[in-house]
């Protein structure tokens, strides 16, 4: 048993599926043949067609009955991507697939269950048009009389009565040489019926091996065996831009196109995704490279797309691009059995991707779980990405925390310090941008210094807590008096 | 005659619609270990905005941040803090405590907004600390009264506590309001923390009724 996916247009649906826009389906489009002088029509949409134009028409005819006719070339990375797209769909199917002619791929179907096999073929259609493509499945006995179902429905048709569905076909749908077709058509013969209800034997009388090979294909007696394909070990889209792209919104159209078809060939082969290298080329003629490491492997399109969206919203190119590639390192996929007490993240994608957002706002540089540094100098610490799993809590510290908690001011703020007479010395009035106060009470001092065996990095200083108006720290350094914080 | 499942469920929306606090489930507020706290409210609340005013100077709002990440650090669980003004000391505050802790050093007020909005929308918390104590009274009255109510329904969809400091009574959608209502000394530098956190003075300034659940 045969099954054939069919693109009908194929260049003209694969040029389209890189088309953004929210009226793609109803857009008046068609496909002009470049190679032809004057270039002439060699497809178009069924809006288009409605309007008047119709194939072998030139552009200046075309244009003449639709105005707005969105007129097209042929490009050979978007049929690439579309063709990978269609592979890749029906690999989802079963594994014996062959890419038959561009837009088309025939499977053998035997290994997938009879009852399977028009639920998996209707599945692999809807698939289809997420991914931009609207395709006509057929499935018979052969991969001929698959590819006449397909091509002769609009959705999906699976043959159980070959010669009925066959005898009102057309002649040309079993692809008659032109000298021959015409010869035919003086004979009076219109349909496949017509052509097979003559004699085999005599037919090959008349018109020789070409009428006998044209004879049994109109019988749909023609088999053959596939040539398979192996699926691609890579997975990587490709596509350079008919237009330069300015804004966020057609570029994340086109992701999620390569996405959604990445994450279909992941699946297939059982692997997930743990990065995504996205690269952009750009107007200037340089590249931006950005390698983002997912937190967690997975095959999942919209997590994947997300965490795309969420690194572009942020990132400003120099010139507009006008090249995109998107290639994704695979791994196995973890399998993990969450626990009852489990500490890890419930969603680490949305962690990372809230991470990612925050950054954004805020900077990279100032979001992180803060480490602090080992040493004594104020306000040194570090911050470090997030832990994925928080280590258990320990007991309580024997020793626990003393005091109020500082809120620090970042920077110090300068004051000035009036000190008692020696030879106490300590902080008597303190002089602030805002006015003066007197110090109730100080307790202090702390002195402490580090780094002296490198210069430039020595430090030196002595703590007061002071109880003002409130309750600050006071420092003295090398460089004067500072509040360094209040305590809360 | 509805049948005996029926009867059930449609009493128990009865009593969700009539009691909705005994609704919640169990574990819908987050006990803080500050008994004035804890024994007036039973906790912060989950899935709820709370405010604490700290509208005296040094009355303990960082220590009350203080004690709300020794909490949630024991459960164990997730926190973030956003810092408004930049002034979280983590020098102040023990290693262990900070290991769960996600925190967004923001440069002004208008980036601690939006990424409060981020972070409420994320399961993966379970305690948000959103200090706005040291900003300008001005500044925070501008903050148009339907960002609380985005906040509150993004918070609405998810079992974090959502903990708003300020100086004053600032948030109209604030399930609980607290306040701070003593002043330290000096003498508080030389007692142990958990025990300053247990003699917080902290008064219930509203209570509403949780949502359904």
């Amino acid at each position: 048993m045969y099954a054939v996916l069919h693109l009908a247009d194929f260049a003209l649906q694969a040029v389209l599926r890189t088309t953004d826009g929210a009226n793609r389906d109803n857009l008046p489009a068609a496909l002009l043949d470049p190679t032809q002088r004057p270039p002439v029509i060699v497809a178009c949409t069924a809006a288009a067609r409605q309007e008047g134009v119709a194939c072998g028409q030139t552009s200046s005819q075309a244009l003449a009955r639709s105005p707005q006719l969105r007129l097209l070339v042929p490009r050979p990375d978007a049929e690439q991507e579309a063709g990978a797209a269609l592979l890749a769909t029906a690999f989802a199917i079963c594994p014996a697939v062959e890419a038959t002619a561009p837009g088309v791929c025939t499977l053998q179907i035997d290994g997938v269950s009879p009852e399977r096999r028009e639920p998996a073929l209707s599945e692999a259609l809807a698939r289809l048009v997420v991914l931009g493509l609207h395709a006509t499945g057929g499935a018979g006995p052969t991969p001929l009389l698959a590819l006449y179902a397909a091509r002769h429905t609009d959705a999906l048709l699976i043959l159980r009565e070959e010669r009925a569905f066959l005898a009102p076909l057309p002649l040309a749908a079993a692809d008659p040489e032109p000298a021959m077709a015409s010869l035919l058509a003086r004979w009076g013969l219109r349909t496949l019926g017509d052509l097979t209800a003559l004699p085999k034997a005599a037919l090959a009388q008349r018109l020789g091996p070409p009428g006998v090979a044209l004879w049994e294909r109109a019988a749909g007696e023609t088999s053959r065996p596939l040539q398979l394909v192996v699926p691609p070990p890579v997975f990587t889209a490709a596509l350079t831009c008919e237009f330069a792209l300015e804004t966020l919104e057609p570029l994340l159209f086109l992701l999620r196109r390569f996405v959604d078809r990445l994450a279909l060939e992941l699946a297939t082969a059982a692997l997930a995704a743990a990065e995504l290298q996205l690269t952009l080329a750009l107007a200037d003629e340089t590249t931006l490279a950005h390698t983002l490491r997912l937190p967690e492997p997975s095959t999942d399109a919209d997590t994947l797309f997300r965490t795309l969206h969420t690194h572009l919203e942020s990132l400003r190119t120099a010139s507009a691009i006008v090249g995109i590639q998107l290639s994704i390192t695979p791994t196995r996929g973890t399998l993990r059995q969450h626990g009852l007490f489990d500490r890890a993240l419930r969603d680490p994608h949305l962690f990372t991707e809230t991470l990612a957002r925050i950054a954004a706002v805020v900077g990279a540089d100032r979001v992180g779980t803060p480490l602090r540094r080992d040493t004594h100098r104020a306000d040194a610490f570090a911050l470090a990405p997030p832990a994925t799993e928080i280590p258990p809590a320990l007991p309580p510290a024997v020793h626990p925390a003393q005091g109020l908690v500082l809120r620090r001011y970042r920077p110090p703020r300068p004051v000035q310090v009036e000190l008692s007479a020696p030879p106490a010395a300590r902080p008597a009035w303190v002089r602030t941008e805002g006015g003066g106060s007197v110090v109730h009470v100080a307790h202090g001092p702390w002195r402490s210094s580090g780094d002296w065996w490198q210069n430039d990095r020595l430090w030196q200083r002595e703590e007061w807590d002071v109880e003002l108006d409130g309750l600050y720290r006071l420092v003295r350094t090398p460089q004067g008096w500072f509040l360094e914080g209040e305590y809360d | 005659m509805p049948s005996v499942p029926a009867q059930l469920s449609s009493l128990r929306q009865l009593l969700a619609a009539r009691f909705p606090q005994a609704a919640r489930p169990a574990d819908a507020r987050l006990l803080t270990g500050i008994p004035s706290v804890d024994e007036a409210t039973g906790g912060l609340p989950r899935s709820a905005l709370t405010e604490l005013v700290s509208a005296t100077p040094h009355a303990g709002a960082q220590l009350f941040l203080a004690q709300l990440l020794a909490v949630s650090r024991a459960l164990p669980s997730r926190a973030a803090l956003i810092d408004a003004s930049d002034q979280f000391d983590p020098g102040s505050i023990p290693d262990e405590h900070l290991e769960h802790l996600l925190w967004i050093r923001c440069r002004s007020l208008q980036d601690a907004l939006p990424a409060a909005d981020i972070l409420a929308r994320d399961a993966n918390f379970d305690l948000i600390l959103l200090d706005l104590a040291a900003e300008s009274r001005t500044a925070l009255r501008r903050i148009p009264a339907h960002s609380w109510y985005r906040l509150q329904r993004a918070v609405e969809q998810t079992h974090l506590a959502f903990l708003i400091l300020t100086p004053v009574a600032l948030v109209p959608s604030a399930q609980l309001r607290l306040e701070l209502v003593r002043a330290h000394d000096l003498s508080a530098q030389n007692q142990p923390r958990p025990q300053l956190a247990g003699a917080l003075q902290v008064t219930p300034q509203r209570q509403r009724l949780a949502a359904s659940a």
